[in-house]
């Protein structure tokens, strides 16, 4: 039989990797998305298409993109301290 | 149409909460008058009992540990103690041995109560022969202490959370990716019946979309 938490690893690996995928597409959507609004409400000179593709290259260097860590980041805290709180306190 | 309606929505609503009371942590304040072992062969109830203790195998049947205690209110109330390893409910919980032993340090009686507070997730059901798992004991001052279940508030607003931006995620999906595609299919196929009637769902929300697909089951005039 397979052990238990090798499995848990493996299915959690897999279903957040799912989720920060779509995360991220929704993410870059939105980015998207504002920065076309920002552009058709008549704020910027120029190009449209240059200027989303412009915005698009900084928010994928950007702190924003970074922050989408956390979807691993955060349930592998959240696990670690529900098994330290529960057996070991 | 109406009662169908409300039927469904309300048992998908007890689910939903069924689920969650079954799932989420509970604190009974109680006195522990007992702690045994017994062997338990899992019946029809069996989806209500975890695995045995992180490691260790079982086959078909097992020893289980409970807990005995009485509420303040005299009721009785028999808890089993159970590791739920790696699997679901995600309590992690793999002390059972230590709890047992939590338990038996904490055991007393109603002429020297130590009142304690035992965490716990499941249902008690004489019908089913299924008992609450234990998940964690702590002594506490009296019968009487109120406890404020911050972890649920913590869960509940996190799935809430999540729910919202599951909608958010999907409406923005749906504004960006599809009604531009339907779009494209309305102007090249323009004056179809089927989406005038496909819009008229969209309109009515999900309740009218569902009665729009069980109208496509009715039959059509043959041409």
């Amino acid at each position: 039989m397979i052990m238990g938490w090798i499995r848990l690893g493996v299915v959690g690996a897999i279903a957040l990797t799912a989720v920060y995928f779509l995360v991220s597409i929704y993410s870059r959507s939105v980015r998207r998305e504002t920065l076309e609004k920002r552009f058709d409400a008549g704020e910027v000179e120029g190009d449209r298409d240059a200027y989303i593709e412009a915005g698009m290259t900084m928010y994928e260097k950007g702190l924003r993109k970074r922050l989408l860590w956390l979807i691993y980041i955060l349930p592998t805290l959240a696990f670690v301290a529900t098994i330290y709180i529960l057996n070991f306190q | 149409m109406k009662y169908l309606k409300w039927t469904i929505w309300t048992l998908i609503a007890s689910v939903i909460f069924g689920f969650f009371h079954y799932t989420l942590p509970q604190r009974d304040i109680v006195l522990i008058v007992g702690t045994e072992n017994r062997r338990i062969d899992f019946g029809e109830n069996s989806i209500f009992w975890a695995g045995p203790d992180s490691g260790t195998a079982a086959i078909g049947n097992r020893d289980v540990r409970f807990i005995n205690a009485v509420r303040a209110n005299g009721k009785v109330i028999v808890y089993r103690n159970e590791d739920t390893g790696w699997g679901w409910p995600p309590y992690f919980k793999l002390d059972s041995s230590n709890l047992q032993t939590e338990a038996q340090a904490l055991t007393s009686n109603a002429e020297t109560p130590k009142w304690v507070s035992v965490t716990h997730y499941g249902w008690r059901n004489e019908f089913m022969t299924i008992f609450p798992n234990a998940v964690a004991v702590r002594q506490v001052v009296g019968p009487d202490v109120t406890i404020l279940p911050w972890l649920n508030i913590f869960i509940l607003a996190v799935l809430a959370f999540l729910v919202f931006m599951i909608r958010r995620m999907w409406l923005q999906f749906r504004e960006r990716t599809i009604d531009p595609a339907l779009d494209d299919a309305a102007q090249t196929w323009d004056g179809v019946e089927d989406s005038a009637t496909a819009a008229r769902g969209r309109a009515a929300g999900v309740w009218g979309r569902f009665k729009v697909w069980l109208g496509t089951w009715k039959s059509r005039p043959r041409r």
